[in-house]
């Protein structure tokens, strides 16, 4: 059989670009709002997103024929954020939030906790936030946390746990409210 | 009070600043990363449609590789060919040539060359360095036109470079100078602002060159040696044509590195330790080892960085010596030791990325090589007598076809990588083997 698509490349081609571009479009935002929470800085959310997608772009025609776009997506921005850090020559640094959108809304203080919060997740090591963030934020269970970042449960409920004690320990030393996770008791650690 | 962890993470992106997605400008540059064409493929071995010449020399997977009797070459666990199974190409029916430069004696001083084809389709043209020529020239060469758009000097002597990457955006050769004249370095062609630029990396290791493969992120991985296969006590058996048979051997390993081709500081420890090495557009793709057993082959998604690997079946004596991966297939080239008659089991073994058997040439003295996003495996055979076999053979990935492109191969390594999928370059000699004819070629689909 010939490898090539009776309708022929170009055809498979455009095709393709279009259920790419509409997925792409639906699952941008949610993605940034992810990569956000994982570097602290919106720009270079929207690079990390960027990134992923293109490599998503690539992987495109056996994605569709396996299934599971968006989860491949999500790993593939937290796999480019993770590869960034890793350069030596890298800038990328956890960064604190936003100055100006700290203070613009500092007087409510909820805002406060949720500055205290970009902060206190800008100090945890990489893994840590990211299992914090896929975890608490994108709902995976362990399992699907460990699949995304590359390693074992073990590893996950590990670095979850250390997050969380952290945490919890800088919201304290900022004299901020009590740091939960609702329902944190039924979880397995 | 209590502040939940969930409802502040959610918290912190509700006032996200607008979202401006340029879902163009993102499908352009995933275009430009994707380096083959897309074939609309699906997974899985692909089967051979009637009529190829091929289907007529492929026999069953037998297994018996570790078993055959030590007189003649075992047969791969693969569906196998022999050159005999190629049928001869027809130029205009089965390929086009696009180019073709002859060197009328080699022997005496350098010459011309092709380095290379580009992403856009000109051909990296090099004259010199040579006896009246001190520094090579380069030019992209139209074959259109035959047009040459010579290149600002690049100054390097007589040090010789390698095309690792030849796009529509840049041309990187690799080359080695500095006191020890094996420093490595890169010089990085800007095809719009037309400029050279020389890259070396203080902070790198001193690594084997030149031997680097670039990434589809842009950068250049580089091996840093790390174990070398032994030599058996005594010396390597001697084979039955007189000569040292090195098949079995340990194999080398070496550390993996990357390096920016932009900023002279960027240099990663990749932390991984592998053979060989090949990328396609999704997937970095490596061996145990090389120049000996490959080991596992190892299949990494450059996406998400997920891994798996598998037994690639290579013979129980074989060496690998080039390794090359496109798209969903992977291209193994071994040796597999000697055997009474003065025949070599050399074997040209191609793979999918899930490790199925795809097809494997078996035969004396051949060996294959697979540039980066090409589907054309080029195969040569010559023992250096001109006999029956000796040529240059293509096995299309694409639709398996297998041809004969010609019944001789020049004395000289000419080549590069070809950026079009279906283009390759071969030789052939001319004036009694003191020169060549280098050719560029195009598979019709």
């Amino acid at each position: 059989m010939d490898r090539r698509s009776a309708d022929g490349p170009t055809s498979d081609a455009n095709s393709s670009d279009r259920e790419f571009s509409e997925f792409a479009a639906a699952a941008h935002s949610r993605l940034r709002n992810t990569a956000y929470l994982l570097c602290g800085d919106w720009e270079r959310a929207a690079d990390h997103v960027q990134e992923g997608l293109i490599r998503v772009y690539v992987a495109w025609p056996r994605l569709v024929r396996r299934g599971g776009e968006l989860a491949y997506a999500r790993k593939a921005v937290v796999s480019a954020f993770l590869d960034a850090s890793r350069k030596r020559s890298s800038t990328e640094r956890p960064s604190e939030p936003d100055p100006e959108r700290a203070s613009a809304e500092d007087v409510a203080a909820h805002v406060s906790d949720r500055a205290a919060l970009m902060a206190a997740l800008a100090r945890l090591p990489q893994r840590q936030r990211a299992c914090v963030v896929l975890r608490y934020f994108e709902d995976l269970d362990v399992r699907e946390t460990a699949v995304a970042l590359r390693c074992s449960e073990g590893t996950v409920k590990s670095q979850t746990s250390r997050a969380l004690a952290s945490l919890r320990s800088m919201f304290e030393s900022a004299s901020r409210d009590e740091l939960a996770v609702i329902g944190e008791g039924n979880l397995p650690w | 009070m209590v502040n939940d962890l969930k409802q502040l993470l959610r918290d912190n992106v509700a006032d996200a600043p607008t979202d401006h997605v340029d879902v163009a400008s993102l499908v352009a540059a995933g275009r430009r990363r994707v380096r083959v064409r897309r074939t609309g493929a699906v997974g899985g071995v692909a089967l051979l449609a009637a009529g190829v010449v091929a289907i007529a020399a492929i026999g069953a997977p037998s297994g018996s590789d570790d078993t055959a009797a030590a007189t003649h070459p075992p047969t791969p666990d693969a569906p196998t060919i022999t050159l005999a199974g190629a049928r001869p190409a027809v130029a205009g029916r089965d390929y086009e040539v696009l180019a073709s430069h002859t060197n009328k004696d080699l022997d005496r001083d350098n010459g011309q060359y092709f380095d290379g084809v580009t992403d856009d389709g000109l051909i990296l043209f090099r004259d010199g360095p040579r006896e009246d020529l001190e520094q090579p020239r380069f030019a992209l060469l139209n074959p259109a036109t035959d047009e040459k758009d010579w290149l600002p000097d690049l100054g390097i002597g007589w040090s010789q470079t390698w095309a690792v990457e030849l796009s529509a955006d840049r041309l990187v050769l690799l080359g080695a100078a500095g006191t020890t004249g094996m420093e490595p370095r890169a010089y990085v062609f800007d095809r719009t602002q037309r400029t050279w630029t020389t890259m070396t990396w203080p902070t790198l290791p001193d690594v084997e060159f030149p031997h680097g493969e670039i990434g589809p992120d842009g950068r250049l991985y580089v091996f840093e040696p790390a174990t070398q296969g032994k030599i058996p006590e005594g010396g390597w058996p001697t084979g039955n044509g007189g000569d040292a048979d090195d098949s079995n051997a340990e194999g080398d390993t070496y550390h993996l590195w990357s390096v920016s081709l932009t900023d002279a500081s960027d240099v990663r420890d990749e932390d991984l330790t592998v053979g060989d090495l090949a990328f396609t557009d999704s997937s970095m793709v490596w061996t145990d080892s090389a120049n000996g057993h490959a080991g596992r082959v190892h299949v990494r998604d450059l996406a998400t960085g997920d891994e798996h690997s598998f037994d690639p079946h290579t013979g129980a004596k074989c060496n690998l010596l080039s390794f090359g991966a496109t798209d969903d297939r992977v291209l193994m080239s071994q040796f597999c030791g000697d055997y009474p008659g003065d025949v070599r089991d050399d074997r040209v073994q191609i793979l999918t990325t899930d490790g199925e058997q795809v097809v494997t040439l078996q035969d004396n003295g051949v060996e294959g090589s697979l540039s980066p996003g090409s589907d054309v495996v080029t195969v040569t055979s010559y023992d250096g007598t001109d006999d029956e076999r000796s040529g240059t053979y293509v096995y299309d990935l694409a639709t398996d076809r297998f041809l004969r492109i010609s019944d001789a191969v020049s004395s000289y390594a000419l080549g590069g990588p070809t950026g079009n999928a279906t283009q390759f370059l071969w030789h052939t000699p001319v004036n009694h083997r003191h020169g060549a004819t280098q050719w560029l070629g195009e598979l019709l689909r």
